[in-house]
């Protein structure tokens, strides 16, 4: 890493048309009046657009497409866009919006899941307000709470989450002589982006080219359109570059948030300390459209359980729409809230039983060899026993002045890759060039994780070259191959594993061009080039084998035997955390974390720390301080003066030890880049737990909620 | 006197903009200047952090009138050797993931380094409080931060 690379949304472009858009002020309503005529006459306005100027399809989503790209009758949320204009500078799009004419006749407003989901809630889609549901149950669960010694019961209510990264939503859409569009906005799956582009321009999506990478932040709220459709749809509308950047305040208001949640668990174990049965209740309130809702509910719900071995198991989960903007993608993905609950209950049982909160996991891990948590095969299990066998046992809380210190651990493993049936394959392309450079091209982002330099490790290790040689093209639909979306920690696997097959293609290819020239055979690639066994250079440089290419795939790891949307590969993590709580103010600071994520090989040691580092202070925030609440539709923050991001004052000692060995794995290395934040959290939160006494019923868990709490107990 | 942008002198009419503008929208939006971003718009993130005649400034609340006469230094108008000192102090530890918050950071520690360069490591942390980074980079920044500036320090007393 330099310096750090010029994000899409820095692109300076003369003469690009400034865009903005009119948004509903209201959370639900219906538009009774829209006339655009006189904005349409102000000085310097080059187009305004509405619902009815699409020219192809009008709606976009993830499994179900539910949201407008301009609303034409009715508004779901407050930000739902409706008009967009695009003119010569900023202040004359700001003129022109402030002379659009439009009246609402407001709508009852669905602002809490529960009611949305009760007999006779106004439905804010057609098709009610239930948009999914999933249920299981395994063995005897009445008989084994009937029987049980110790049982625990928590509601949980964690926050709507904010992604909060810097670099906001926005889009450059650049009309190129020869008739193509090019958008330049920071996204995760440029192919599926231009695919949604051109159905909606109605166009042959061969017309477009979308670039998607770097992006300035993203955690899951860039993973679908934001700024993108109406930067192109205006550019195609006027012929003119268009620049569209999101404010702060459209990013909180309309950008997509961590799903809120109420999870509801009932846990039973025996005299022994044996898990019998586990029943849990999740409801998720997913806003205004579905974006990646259900996925994120089935997630939930295949992490209620754990890795842990439940002989009793009933769950239900619903999502439902609200009018509470959009909730979707944000690392840790559904898994995390759950997650928080159940470590929760794990340490509740512990302690009836009397057994340290580790022992008590340990003794209940679900074997290796055993089915997933929904009875699906496994085609790489999670192997969470090694990470709890290198925990050490949290110490008792004990008190420094004002300050109480208390320890926690947690257990905890999430899917890799998608689910069953999700866009799982990847793919690569190997090319040495006249630069005499191995170019590695894949279709994914880099979004700050830490992808360019896991691919160009894989590339060293899996090919034999040096870093010097390589150079990674990613996230631009003219230049690289489709490899799906960068999400679920799947980069660095789909990198590893599409090098991996392209191996001995690409070798082979090198082998051809260096017969070609005369070159011995037998020779192998190192830096710079084919050597020799025991030579002291490489006697063919890589530049006279420009031409020499080849194409790998990373195949779906599947199993096609589970019920539903299930995973079939896992990885596990544990972590210990110590916490201060302040006896005053009920106050916590984070002071340590140690993570010990099952990963795999370790492409990156000071990446790995990098994102393991960044997961502690993501945890941190979710768990102490970071929350979105909505009252009747409208959110609480605007900006990032009401809503409290960590700082690097927040940040606490952070310390990594992955487990690197994992017997007979299929896998390679495994992303890192959400499950230290997954183990995290319940870390933290059980740290509190210990430190107070009690569980802890609402996240974040804020000074006021901790005293309550102790004044309570 | 000529009004400074990185170095370089602006043209009388470039200063024609709304004089109670933000300076970050002026040079973002009139003059083509990316190397200020903006995060919040309203102070919080530190993302725009400028230097107004070598004085940190927050771009996104200083309103465009008040660069006429002055020097505008952004991220990419810094001392050059200095930069590149503080540039590979956090590249070598990774003190950035995505970016987006690196302007605002390079600008506040090329300046601290030249201004206050007996500063400890501690009391640079304090100081970058208000720079966000989302990412949490923050380990890096802390392990850079004890390159550039070994001083020693008078931390707080906490836990």
């Amino acid at each position: 890493m330099s310096a750090p690379a010029a994000l899409l949304t820095d692109i300076p472009w003369p003469g690009a048309l400034h865009a903005v858009v009119l948004r509903s002020p209201h959370p639900h309503a219906r538009i009774t009046a829209l006339d655009v005529a006189a904005a349409r006459a102000m000085p310097g306005v080059r187009a305004v657009l509405t619902a009815a100027d699409i020219p192809g399809v009008a709606r976009f989503g993830v499994r179900v497409a539910d949201q407008p790209f301009l609303c034409a009758e009715v508004v779901r949320c407050v930000g739902d866009p409706i008009v967009a204009i695009a003119a010569e500078t900023r202040a004359e799009a700001l003129a022109a919006r402030a002379a659009v004419r439009i009246s609402f006749a407001p709508l009852p407003v669905v602002g809490d899941p529960e009611a949305a989901l009760a007999e006779g809630a106004w439905p804010v889609h057609p098709s009610g307000n239930l948009l999914h549901r999933l249920a299981h149950a395994r063995g005897d669960v009445d008989a084994a709470f009937a029987a049980a010694a110790h049982v625990a019961t928590l509601r949980l209510e964690t926050p709507r989450q904010a992604h909060a990264f810097i670099e906001t939503e926005g889009a450059l859409a650049v009309p190129e002589a020869d008739g193509r569009l090019t958008i330049y906005a920071p996204g995760h799956w440029a192919e599926a982006e231009r695919a949604t582009l051109a159905a909606m321009l109605a166009e042959d999506p061969a017309r477009l080219r979308v670039v998607a990478s770097p992006v300035g932040g993203s955690f899951g709220g860039k993973d679908c359109l934001h700024a993108q459709p109406l930067a192109a749809l205006l550019a195609r509308a006027t012929g003119r570059a268009v620049r569209l950047d999101w404010t702060r305040e459209e990013s909180f208001a309309i950008g997509v948030k961590r799903h809120a949640a109420v999870i509801r668990m009932r846990s039973a174990c025996d005299a022994a300390g044996r898990l019998l049965a586990q029943e849990a209740d999740l409801l998720l309130d997913t806003g205004a459209y579905a974006q990646h809702g259900l996925e994120v509910l089935e997630t939930a719900f295949e992490n209620l359980q754990g890795p842990y071995a439940w002989p009793a198991f009933r769950a239900e989960a619903r999502l439902a729409y609200t009018n509470n903007g959009v909730s979707g993608a944000m690392r840790g993905f559904g898994a995390l809230q759950v997650q928080v609950a159940l470590e929760q209950q794990m340490d509740a049982l512990a302690a009836r039983v009397g057994l340290c909160p580790l022992a008590f996991r340990r003794q209940n891990l679900r074997p290796d060899d055993a089915p997933g948590q929904l009875g699906q095969r496994l085609v790489a299990p999670s192997h969470a026993g090694l990470a709890a066998a290198r925990l050490l046992p949290p110490q008792p809380p004990r008190d420094a002045g004002r300050w109480r210190i208390a320890e926690g651990v947690s257990l905890v493993e999430k899917g890799e890759g998608f689910a069953q049936g999700g866009p799982n394959r990847g793919a690569v392309t190997l090319a040495v060039e006249a630069d005499g450079r191995i170019h590695v091209r894949m279709g994914l982002s880099e979004l700050g994780q830490g992808l360019l330099e896991a691919a160009t490790a894989a590339a060293c290790r899996l090919l034999g070259c040096a870093a010097d040689d390589v150079a990674v093209g990613l996230g631009d639909t003219d230049r690289t191959p489709d490899a799906g979306p960068i999400a679920a920690s799947r980069g660095a696997g789909i990198a590893w594993r599409a090098i991996l097959d392209a191996r001995p293609r690409f070798l082979a290819a090198l082998a051809a061009r260096a017969a070609a020239l005369g070159a011995a055979p037998g020779l192998a690639l190192g830096p710079g080039g084919l050597w020799r066994a025991g030579g002291n250079a490489a006697e063919v440089p890589l530049a006279a084998l420009a031409g020499a290419r080849a194409e790998g795939v990373a195949a779906p790891v599947e199993t096609h035997t589970g019920t539903g949307a299930v995973h079939a590969a896992f990885t596990a993590c544990g972590a210990e955390a110590r916490v201060a709580v302040d006896r005053v103010t009920g106050r916590a600071r984070v002071l340590r974390l140690r993570l010990v994520p099952v990963c795999g090989p370790v492409l990156s040691p000071a990446g790995l720390r990098a994102q393991m580092e960044g997961c502690a202070a993501m945890a941190a925030g979710f768990a102490l301080t970071e929350e979105l609440p909505a009252r009747e539709g409208r959110f609480r923050a605007g900006n990032l003066d009401a809503y409290l991001v960590p700082t690097l004052a927040d940040t606490p000692e952070v310390l990594c030890d992955p487990v690197e060995q994992i017997p007979e794995d299929a896998l390679g290395p495994r992303g890192v880049g959400e499950i230290g934040l997954n183990a995290a959290a319940p870390a933290i939160v059980t740290a509190l737990m210990a430190a107070i006494g009690r569980p802890i019923p609402v996240l974040p868990a804020t000074g006021e909620r901790i005293l309550a709490l102790w004044e309570e107990a | 006197m000529p009004t400074l942008l990185d170095g370089r002198s602006l043209p009388e009419a470039a200063l024609s903009v709304d004089p109670f503008r933000p300076l970050l929208a002026a040079l973002r939006e009139e003059w083509g200047v990316m190397s200020a971003r903006q995060g919040c718009g309203i102070g919080r993130c530190g993302a725009c952090l400028v230097l107004l005649d070598g004085v940190p400034a927050l771009a996104c609340l200083t309103p465009a009138h008040r660069a006429a006469g002055r020097a505008v230094t952004t991220a990419a108008g810094l001392d050059q050797a200095l930069a590149a000192r503080v540039l590979a102090a956090l590249a070598a530890e990774r003190a950035f993931q995505c970016g987006a918050c690196a302007p605002g950071i390079l600008v506040a520690l090329t300046w601290l380094l030249a201004a206050h360069p007996e500063t400890g490591a501690a009391e640079a942390e304090a100081l970058l409080a208000g720079q966000l980074c989302r990412c949490a980079a923050h380990g890096g920044l802390r392990r850079a931060l004890a390159h550039l500036f070994p001083s020693p320090s008078h931390p707080e007393t906490r836990p």
